[in-house]
């Protein structure tokens, strides 16, 4: 069984259709990519995911279940997690506080736990400080982990969105434009991340321009285009495909890449 | 329609500024007050008594922002500093008033004397000129907004203040001219309106709650709105107080809109927020 | 310099500070609780100044807590008003103890809260505040219009003092009608005041500060991690109108009366501006603020006219020159900012 299904997922804004019709699905363990031209809708296919707004046709079905009425705190307890495309973080903390927060979804204490620090919470809070420890490191951000986020020099921003997400225990990492402004040595550097993320069990849904980048870390790809699906398949089946090469045509040559 | 007014100072003073001019009311007052004393105590022509209102709310208006409000946008982290600070200007504004006018209420005699008869209805002369005057200025403040160049600067002000500034607006000087108006087009409405009703120095909050329920209604930062909410309370008043007995109004008006609020938080014309 | 060796210092500054803390707030409560009013016992006035500051300084604690979420709460009028009223609709008309329609005042404000809260919490910054402040209008007009029920525009008269307090035969209160007055409810707004800062404090040092705060920088941020952004809002929310209906009853029996306009938007206003004073960053920020303004205006109520003058001219002062609160003045944020997370 897939890990996530989308089906039939449609999204639209008065009269404009920014998701239409989209089906696919997404097994354990993949590092899957979506990409399209600027206003291809592979923002919104996220947000409708990850219930940050509703579809209004279609449905999202994660490990078997139908997760398209849910709350967008319910579905991200049910280990579906986002990044941001503007790097969100909560600026007034430090790094390490930023992590340890966003633990919130693996508390096993109650809020009257929380206000009475009963055992349980007590518990929390070291379970908490260990994994956000290792997060920190595995993300590379021990050097700056006392840091006020708000100070962060603008390369350790994704990272830290993402050690903010990995604190949920995703099983689905949903990351928003990881690559976004890099250059080579940096991307590198977040493949390999990717790479490690994904080894550590988490499936991983990318949405992203750099073909370079998209062409190496990716499983198979999904190629959008004004809100429809273009093509699916593997990276040099989609290189292959006319319709996707039409796709990119009259646009900038560079964002292909090749 | 002096509702117009009201709203249209309040919500041009919050688009360009952020700012939730809790002063508003306050500044109703003085407008009302500046005409009663240029008419009945320096027997001046009423049009002398309107221009010194609104020159002196336009001062009033000017001064605060640049010595006041100026300063604690920059100094302070958050946005609450500001409304506080109106509120203090409120207070200020309103012991002034109470040291210089005293507390009584202060009526005027209407402009002009007489009734005209429309279309069978018997309207004082006075309400009608009031009226005329109200409707004019609403005109050409409108007029100003959408086809002068600093009308123009200030919608853009009110849409994107980052956008705008980058295009080499100078935003301090529109945020002086913003607020000015502002205060203004208020101490335009008491002066008009404390000819027909009477002022005293209470009035100011019950003012600045109604204007506040005009934009909220209306939509903030936005002309259309401004105007809209004035007439969606101009006329929930007077069919609820023809109805309704008299605190019951307010309070369905309040509680109408709350719910209102919950449903569309941008109000009639607002832009949705973030 | 080794990092061991920083932490070491850094472990005796810390514990330094913790033993100052203690010793400043020993201190504190033992004037509070012990050496004013022993100095002012024949003092009515002074006493009934500082009972009135303590009571304030609670009501602000409960607006504090909504700033911690990011919201600008001009409601708390409206809700000191509904606990009052429940006290005093309760012991006139049903002969209700006052230490039941205590804790049923603020359960009803707090309800009352969570109902609004779900409502208006989406809202934010100016929005919100300019829909609590009507609120705070809506409801003072709600009473006046409530007929014989609320007593109408001069209110509920004749509202008796606190009775006896029994527990399993001892008493723990006696009844405020055999003690002297101004004493026994000093008493009650200290204890008020101690527990109530207690318990703000705590919350804001566990987790939930933490969720708060984290609901104030980002909500679409905790959201995405399974915050439940709307139920924390409203926990927050409705903490803050059950310390509104707790301080409005307490006022209720000490003034023996209510009416509508006890509780409007201008105390609305001040028990932000009280908050603001102090300082947001800081639990006791509310009540440095409340006893530093509240005395001020007594002092200046010699002034007569120029009273309001005064005080506007200083509050607008504030807004310019300290617009971070008093505390940020003197104290490091980082040793007595609510949380702290130690490394």
């Amino acid at each position: 069984m897939a890990l996530l299904a989308v089906e039939n997922l449609e999204k639209k804004f008065g009269g404009l259709i920014a998701v239409n019709d989209i089906s696919f699905e997404v097994e354990s363990g993949e590092i899957f990519t979506i990409i399209g031209p600027n206003g291809a809708g592979k923002s919104t296919l996220f947000k409708l995911i990850t219930a940050f707004t509703r579809p209004t046709a279609g449905r999202v079905i994660f490990r078997g279940e139908d997760i398209t009425r849910l709350p967008a705190h319910l579905v991200a307890r049910k280990g579906v997690v986002r990044t941001f495309q503007e790097t969100t973080i909560f600026k007034e903390m430090t790094v390490v506080e930023n992590v340890i927060v966003a633990h919130h979804l693996r508390s096993r204490a109650s809020s009257f736990g929380f206000f009475v620090n009963s055992p349980k919470a007590r518990r929390d809070e070291e379970r908490f400080r260990e994994s956000a420890n290792s997060i920190i490191e595995i993300l590379g951000l021990d050097a700056v982990r006392n840091e006020q986020a708000r100070n962060l020099p603008h390369g350790y921003l994704r990272e830290l969105g993402i050690a903010i997400a990995m604190a949920a225990e995703p099983k689905a990492l949903l990351l928003d434009e990881p690559f976004s402004g890099m250059n080579p040595e940096e991307t590198d550097r977040v493949v390999d991340m990717v790479r490690g993320i994904r080894d550590r069990g988490i499936t991983i849904l990318l949405v992203e321009h750099d073909m370079r980048a998209v062409m190496r870390i990716s499983d198979r790809i999904l190629v959008l285009n004004f809100g429809s699906m273009v093509a699916l398949g593997t990276p040099s089946e989609i290189q292959n495909n006319e319709s996707v090469i039409e796709a990119y045509l009259g646009r900038e040559d560079d964002e292909l890449g090749i | 329609m002096n509702y117009a007014l009201i709203a249209l100072g309040l919500t041009l003073i919050f688009a360009i500024m952020n700012v939730l001019n809790f002063a508003h009311g306050q500044m109703y007052v003085l407008g009302g007050f500046i005409t009663y004393y240029a008419l009945r105590v320096l027997g001046l022509p009423f049009v002398v008594g309107l221009v010194a209102s609104v020159a002196v709310l336009v001062l009033i208006g000017m001064l605060s922002e640049r010595l006041l409000f100026r300063r604690v946008i920059r100094v302070s982290t958050r946005e609450e500093s500001t409304m506080l600070l109106a509120a203090g200007l409120a207070l200020l504004l309103e012991s002034l008033i109470l040291l210089f006018f005293g507390e009584k209420q202060r009526g005027m005699p209407p402009v002009i004397s007489g009734v005209y008869q429309v279309f069978g209805v018997y309207i004082p002369a006075g309400r009608a000129f009031i009226f005329a005057i109200a409707l004019a200025s609403l005109i050409s403040f409108v007029t100003f907004m959408q086809f002068t160049r600093p009308g123009r600067a200030l919608r853009a002000i009110a849409q994107d203040k980052e956008v705008t500034a980058l295009q080499g607006v100078n935003i301090n000087r529109y945020g002086a001219l913003g607020f000015a108006l502002g205060a203004g087009l208020t101490g335009l409405a008491g002066s008009l309106l404390a000819t027909v009703f009477a002022v005293n120095s209470g009035l100011g909050t019950a003012v600045s709650i109604k204007a506040f329920i005009m934009v909220m209604l209306g939509g903030a930062g936005v002309v259309s709105g401004a105007i809209a909410g004035a007439f969606v309370l101009g006329f929930l008043e007077s069919f609820g107080y023809a109805y309704i007995p008299g605190s019951m109004t307010y309070m369905l008006i309040f509680a109408g809109m709350i719910i209102f609020l919950v449903f569309r938080p941008q109000g009639i014309m607002g832009k949705p927020w973030g | 310099m080794s990092s061991g060796m920083q932490g070491n210092r850094g472990a005796v500054q810390a514990s330094n500070y913790g033993l100052w803390k203690s010793l400043v707030l020993a201190v504190c409560l033992v004037i509070y609780l012990i050496v004013l009013p022993a100095y002012f016992a024949e003092s009515r006035y002074v006493l009934r100044v500082i009972t009135t500051a303590s009571v304030l300084s609670f009501i602000s604690l409960g607006v504090w807590l909504t700033f911690t979420i990011g919201r600008i709460n001009i409601g708390q009028g409206a809700f000191a008003l509904i606990g009052g009223y429940t006290t005093a609709i309760l012991s006139t008309k049903l002969g209700v103890s006052f230490w039941v329609c205590l804790p049923l005042s603020g359960l009803v404000a707090g309800l009352t809260g969570i109902i609004f809260g779900l409502g208006i919490l989406r809202l934010k910054g100016v929005y919100f505040a300019m829909i609590t402040l009507s609120l705070t209008e809506a409801v003072r007009l709600g009473f006046l219009s409530g007929g014989d029920f609320t007593g109408g525009a001069p209110g509920i008269p004749n509202i008796p003092l606190p009775d006896e307090l029994k527990l399993f035969g001892i008493t723990l209160v006696p009844d405020f009608g055999e003690v002297d007055t101004h004493i026994a409810f000093y008493y009650l707004g200290a204890v008020l005041l101690i527990l109530g800062l207690a318990v703000i404090w705590r919350i804001s040092s566990s987790r939930l500060g933490w969720i708060f705060e984290s609901l104030q920088q980002d909500e679409e941020l905790s959201r995405s991690v399974g915050i439940n952004v709307a139920r924390y809002r409203v926990m927050a929310y409705a903490i803050c109108c059950f310390y509104g209906g707790l301080g409005g009853a307490f006022f209720t029996v000490s003034q023996q009366s209510i009416y509508p306009s006890v509780f409007g938007v201008p105390d609305s206003l001040f028990f932000i501006l009280y908050c603001f004073l102090g300082g947001l960053a800081f639990v006791a920020g509310p009540i440095v603020g409340a006893f530093l303004l509240f005395i001020l205006f007594e002092l200046l109520h010699e002034l007569q006219q120029y009273q309001q003058l005064i005080y506007s001219v200083i509050m607008i002062s504030i807004m310019l020159w300290l617009p971070n609160g008093l505390l940020s003045l003197r104290l490091p944020a980082a040793s007595w900012r609510s949380r702290n997370i130690r490394d």
